[in-house]
């Protein structure tokens, strides 16, 4: 899957429709006002201040230097989520990349989140990225169940590594799918060699 | 009786059984036809010469082997070397253009085209998916079995996960063949 495959219009489980589309710099007032509109409960357990103009800039010119490939979800002309692959073009972990979600309330548990990180792991996979990690809190279950339905596992935990807003840690799993075994699985089909089949 | 007797040829490692099998599963299948498949390989897994028979027809095949192909598709040079004796008089060469070079060893009245299988493979992202690029430009040009078999085909065939770029490839070498095809008309 690449970026040309784009928009995609995904069905989802309560009848409606959300289009994705990758996120353009005219977006960029849309994905703010999406961030802005979330609860203070939900931007808790996000790694940046995803309010502020700073944060869009600097967000964008990621995109622009194709360090992050952001998807936005669009309903009724509104940002309704947003999913990003981070990824690092050099140095030891150039083959890692992160996947990092975020759907509006009115729009979880209708396959959304799901159709966005499906659509991340496929191009991250075509990127020739071998493994994609996740960062979940121990308390994010649904999130949890996304992710291991496409693929990735529990590899590490971090102890009481969050703090919630009520002051509470938490432990944060890193949930991870190593994608490299699906082309593997190619390169196996593709070996011409098949002593079983004689 | 309608029938085609293909030899798909190359090396280890690049797929050929893999390519032998979705044709003739389109084929037999998808596509309403009989078909067999017979590969042979070396003893090794990568890079020694290996080859699939495949043969499609309207009625129940009795003999499965191909002697005199119709149709060659060549992935490697030694193949190539191999099999273009045995080609049926007036028979059609769908060949790797990187990886094969005819210098005019064709014979006499038959067709040959050839097609960058390796090259469109490594603009899609994955060399691996050079013989799906094969078995769409095999579609493309020969018309021997409806796209969309061959496209149920690779669905089938390939591991989950890896469908995408594989259509991407099929869709590749078809539109090539498609292109193509007044060549050898």
């Amino acid at each position: 899957m690449a970026l040309d495959d784009f928009p995609a219009t995904v069905a989802l489980r309560d009848g409606g429709s959300a289009t994705i589309t990758p996120l353009m710099p005219a977006c960029s007032g849309a994905l703010l006002a999406f961030y802005r509109h979330l609860p203070e409960e939900d931007r808790q357990v996000l790694r940046d201040d995803v309010t502020s103009h700073d944060w869009a800039e600097s967000f964008l010119r990621k995109v622009e230097n194709k360090e992050v490939i952001s998807l936005v979800a669009k309903a009724g002309g509104k940002v309704v989520g947003e999913a990003t692959l981070y990824r690092t073009l050099r140095g030891w972990t150039r083959h890692v990349g992160e996947i990092r979600v975020t759907v509006a309330a009115t729009f979880r548990r209708k396959g959304l989140a799901t159709a966005l990180c499906s659509a991340l792991v496929k191009i991250a996979t075509d990127l020739g990225i071998e493994k994609i990690i996740v960062q979940v809190v121990e308390n994010q279950l649904a999130a949890r169940r996304i992710f291991e339905k496409l693929g990735f596992h529990k590899e590490a935990i971090l102890p009481h590594h969050v703090m919630d807003v009520s002051g509470m840690k938490r432990d944060l799993i890193i949930l991870a799918n190593d994608v490299s075994q699906i082309w593997a699985a190619m390169e196996a089909a593709n070996q011409d060699y098949a002593p079983h089949l004689n | 009786m309608a029938k085609t007797e293909i030899r798909v040829g190359g090396l280890g490692g690049q797929g050929v059984i893999l390519c032998g099998s979705i044709i003739g599963k389109a084929a037999a299948i998808y596509g309403g036809k009989h078909a067999t498949l017979i590969q042979a390989f070396g003893p090794e897994a990568r890079g020694s010469a290996c080859s699939a028979q495949v043969m499609v027809s309207d009625e129940v095949i009795g003999y499965p082997y191909v002697k005199q192909p119709d149709i060659l598709v060549l992935m490697s040079q030694d193949a190539f070397t191999q099999f273009i004796p045995q080609l049926k008089p007036g028979g059609l060469v769908l060949f790797e253009n990187e990886l094969v070079e005819p210098d005019g060893h064709i014979p006499g009245g038959s067709r040959a085209v050839g097609v960058p299988a390796t090259r469109f493979a490594e603009e899609l992202g994955r060399r691996l998916v050079l013989n799906i690029v094969m078995v769409g430009f095999f579609t493309g040009v020969t018309g021997l079995v409806p796209i969309e078999a061959v496209e149920r085909a690779v669905l089938d065939s390939v591991p989950k996960g890896t469908e995408d770029l594989n259509m991407k490839a099929l869709r590749k070498g078809y539109d090539y063949g498609r292109e193509q095809a007044h060549l050898i008309k």
